[in-house]
């Protein structure tokens, strides 16, 4: 199941980060957020830290390398294309009004 | 072995696998030869019933002002086309083919688990009638296939319409969930010898991926249906805006079901696709290792695009590129799998055969829905064609393009295979030179009646806007298309019936499905196949003849059942002997009682439903008490010098597998409605309510001491093999009463559920506590009986009821926290 679950490990990820992210987005434009607290800057931090644990993933797939070549090929283009997801799905945050 | 062998072996296996004599054999066959058979006919027939329907729209389109339909009748029509086609046609269809299909692939003799086939069929079956003889009741639901609220609420809608649908349908996906569960187990664990993940066929890796879609994204659907009519039948406001609630709670949920299943639709048909277009371009798949990623990316990518169906809601502006941005991201494994078939046909010599004209409708058709799907991803393009024709155009471009003609040659392709007979007369031809041109002169019209402003869901126009004549030749068109559909399904009968008697494999395809028998028998393979590569037909044309002669595993039949071989997921190296079993009406009765649960509310016989409900309980029971024997065996001899554990007396059986990916769905249920009381404490407009629940402290250490026994007394159960089992038994009935007597608390502090939405999400958390202890509570009973009845203690049932019952300590501290903390911070 390891092979399996390498394979899934990017996009899962991905799936969550991206979710968060959109969680994030509405609690900041909600009457819950603290009014000192800029909602960009920490939509800001959550989009870095998310590309950040992508990148991480990445390192892990090639540092570690799978039982089979097959799952290592897959999960290596799985984790570069999941960060490059992540870069390209967090953009919004440095170019739109937060909540307008 | 002599051809004598052969037949012995074959005589054997056939007598083992057989079903019952006569009619009562439909009612208690498992096998997949018969299940897939039936599902199939089943799925057929409710694509011709959405093909009238279909019909039915485009004559009341075809002129304006038109007399042949009233509104009322027209919302019906086109509620139960759209309901139809995507629950009753689109999912079942592939299921069933899948059905068919896997086992042989595989290189095993059945699915994982056939009465859950067999189940999954008779709830689809009884399911589907209910909401077709309401619909010719007069009854149908008419809120459109997406069902919004408030249109669909009890006061906009009144009468059973919207209850049929959200009822039935339910009852509908249960069906799927059920299939999905044992397709992934089958991939994961039920293979060739030999066969690894990278010697899979690649249909295979498509349909692991969908089935583990189908467990992600059919439960926030339920969800919101149990949501909806318990707020229609119960009056708990979930989604009333005057009390707590939220409509758009309700699109949410949809839509994190609604867009995955596009591609739980998609990704079938291009694993078809994916399997077909190498053997009619007599080569091999290009990028084997970058459509198995491709398929993964998009099936992950598509779950996070839902808010694309909801642009114009009023969402900010950064939560809108938030989605168009993933939006735009899905064309990128799309053309990974578009090149790699391009490059398949670049590389192979195309015959043109019937499946391959079929395909080559897909890419004409399919690659232009791909490109009217990237402009709605775009927002302001979205805003400006919502709610239009525009959209109706853009998704039948994709889902017949992308779902109906490939699946169309599949059925053409493994025609042999599933009937033992070749194409004869050549109707199919003729069929293909009418749907497909007729298709795109219907919905090229339909895309520009959009772009003129036609509405959808409107069921007439006025004269001299423009859209008469798109809207005569649209319709003329589908007539044409529907006549070519027709032909289709006749050609397949015809040469069904009286088609050549073929030979085996007569495309000369390279998979392993090719090496049985045709039409493939109840039992698949005389003995399980060795493969060493990924197209085992290709490097070893003899292996039909020696898979016969029994020369692969479990050829000796001495045990008189029915036996197949489970695999490591990764090697595909030989673990376990699974005894899969024989003939049951469990199955059909189950799905009786399951069906009534569901239905009897329709009727208000809420005690036939709860009757109804206990005889599940009964039944599931009584299917799992046969399943394992009372006594342990020890390895067996699989063949080939191997003795392999059998695998119900291994530490993580079968049922271990099925629980650990139902507890995924039942996961991301509760991940859902936790979902969706965050979604109303953030944003619904009459929160917060006038006070939040204070938690006691006793109810809270219940919980803690609960869940703790919970986890501990099944884990004591797991390491008492062999002694007393009484302690671990105890301590795991204790925690699961704890843990519910926790989740009464709430209930009890909080009495009035349809006074605001966070007192009905505050019940829902609770029950769902509540409904999972109870569920360890039965399962811990059976065990209980199980030893009183002197029946051995298997470490594996310790562990799957471990699973349950973690799973009842986590998401009820979970649930219980969710509920009590708003209180404490306030």
């Amino acid at each position: 199941m390891t092979d399996v679950l390498r394979i899934a490990l990017p996009f899962t990820l991905w799936i969550i980060g991206f979710c968060a992210l959109y969680a994030l987005q509405g609690l900041v434009c909600s009457h819950h957020w603290p009014a000192g607290l800029d909602g960009r800057t920490a939509l800001v931090a959550a989009a870095a830290l998310f590309v950040l644990g992508q990148g991480v993933v990445l390192a892990a797939v090639l540092s570690r390398p799978a039982a089979t070549r097959f799952a290592q090929r897959v999960a290596t283009i799985l984790a570069v294309a999941a960060l490059a997801a992540a870069v390209w799905t967090s953009l919004p945050v440095l170019a739109l009004t937060v909540c307008g | 072995m002599t051809q004598r062998t052969a037949l012995r072996l074959h005589k054997a296996l056939a007598r083992i696998w057989a079903p019952e004599p006569g009619w009562r054999g439909w009612l208690t066959t498992n096998n997949n030869n018969d299940i897939g058979r039936l599902f199939l006919a089943v799925a057929t027939g409710f694509f011709v019933i959405g093909g009238i329907l279909a019909m039915l729209i485009r004559a009341q389109l075809a002129t304006p002002g038109s007399a042949f339909m009233g509104p009322e009748a027209y919302n019906q029509v086109f509620t139960m086309h759209g309901t139809v086609m995507m629950f009753l046609f689109a999912i079942p269809f592939f299921e069933a083919l899948s059905m068919l299909l896997l086992p042989g692939m595989l290189g095993t003799r059945d699915l994982a688990f056939p009465r859950l086939g067999a189940y999954g069929l008779w709830v689809y079956i009884f399911g589907g009638s209910a909401v077709i003889i309401a619909m010719l009741m007069g009854l149908a639901p008419d809120g459109g296939w997406f069902m919004y609220p408030p249109l669909t609420s009890a006061a906009f809608s009144p009468g059973l319409g919207a209850d049929v649908w959200l009822l039935g349908i339910t009852s509908i996906e249960v069906s799927a969930i059920a299939t999905a569960v044992e397709v992934v187990v089958t991939v994961l664990r039920y293979r060739a010898a030999g066969m690894s993940l990278s010697r899979m066929p690649i249909f295979a890796w498509y349909i692991l991926v969908v089935s583990v879609m189908i467990l992600t994204a059919f439960p926030p659907m339920i969800l919101g249906s149990l949501l909806l009519e318990t707020e229609r039948a119960l009056d708990w406001p979930f989604f009333q805006v005057e009390n707590g609630g939220d409509p758009l709670l309700w699109q949410h949920l949809f839509w994190l079901f609604g867009h995955p299943e596009v591609y739980i639709i998609f990704l079938p048909a291009a694993g078809m696709i994916a399997t077909i277009l190498p053997v009619m371009s007599r080569t091999t798949l290009l990028g084997y290792g970058w459509v198995v990623a491709a398929a993964v990316s998009l099936a992950v990518l598509s779950f996070g695009l839902w808010v694309h169906h909801m642009f114009t809601t009023g969402i900010p502006h950064l939560g809108l590129a938030f989605f168009s941005a993933a939006s735009t991201l899905v064309a990128v494994p799309t053309s990974v799998m578009i090149f790699s078939w391009i490059g398949t046909l670049w590389k192979g010599r195309v015959r043109m055969e019937l499946p391959m004209l079929w395909l080559l409708g897909f890419f004409a058709t399919f690659v232009i829905g791909g490109l009217t799907g990237v402009m709605l991803a775009v927002v302001p393009f979205n805003w400006q064609v919502h709610d239009t024709h525009f959209v109706v155009a853009h998704l039948h471009y994709v889902l017949i393009g992308g779902y109906v003609f490939p699946m169309i040659a599949a059925v053409t392709y493994f025609q042999p295979l599933l009937t033992g007979r070749f194409r004869y007369f050549r109707l199919g031809e003729v069929a293909f030179w009418l749907v497909v041109p007729a298709f795109h002169v219907t919905f090229l019209a339909v895309h520009v009646a959009g772009l003129l402003g036609q509405r959808r869901r409107t069921w007439t126009y006025d004269e001299g806007q423009g859209w008469e004549i798109l809207n005569l030749v649209a319709s003329i068109a589908s007539f044409v298309m529907a006549i070519g559909f027709a032909l289709v399904i006749l050609d397949i009968l015809i040469n069904t019936f009286a088609g050549l008697r073929g030979q085996r494999n007569p495309w000369g395809a390279p998979t392993l499905e090719w090496a049985a028998p045709t039409p493939s028998p109840t039992y698949g393979f005389g003995s399980i196949p060795i493969v060493r590569g990924r197209y085992p037909m290709a490097l070893d044309p003899d292996l039909p003849q020696r898979i016969a002669k029994g020369e692969g595993y479990l050829a000796d039949t001495a045990r008189n059942r029915r036996e197949t071989l489970i695999v490591d997921t990764m090697t595909g190296e030989p673990a376990e002997v699974a005894v899969l079993p024989g003939n049951s009406r469990l199955p059909f009765l189950l799905a009786v009682v399951t069906s009534t649960s569901f239905l009897a509310p329709l009727v208000g016989a809420y005690w036939l439903s709860a009757l109804a409900l206990s005889g599940v309980v009964i039944i599931a029971l009584i299917w799992v008490w046969q399943l394992v024997p009372a006594t342990t065996e020890g390895p067996v001899d699989a063949g080939r010098g191997a003795l392999l554990p059998v695998a119900s007396e291994t530490a993580n059986p079968p049922g271990w597998w099925g629980s650990l990916f139902l507890l995924l769905a039942d996961g991301v249920h509760f991940g859902s409605l936790v979902f969706g009381y965050a979604f109303l404490w953030t944003v619904a407009p009459n929160w917060p309510p006038s006070s939040y629940l204070r938690s006691e402290v006793w109810p809270v250490m219940l919980a803690l001491g609960g869940a703790v026994a919970l986890i501990a007394g099944p884990r004591l159960l797991a390491r008492a093999i062999g002694r007393p089992a009484l302690p671990g038994l105890l301590v795991a009935t204790c925690g699961a009463l704890a843990l519910a007597a926790a989740a009464a608390s709430v209930m009890l502090a909080r009495p009035a559920p349809e006074g605001h939405a966070y007192d009905a999400t505050l019940w829902l958390l609770a029950g769902h506590t509540a409904f999972h202890a109870a569920l360890v509570l039965i399962m811990l009973g059976y065990l209980s009986l199980r030893r009183i009845a002197g029946h051995a203690l298997r470490v594996g049932e310790a562990r799957i009821v471990s699973l349950w019952a973690d799973f009842a300590a986590a998401t009820g501290l979970v649930a219980l926290g969710a509920a009590w903390l708003p209180g404490a911070f306030a």
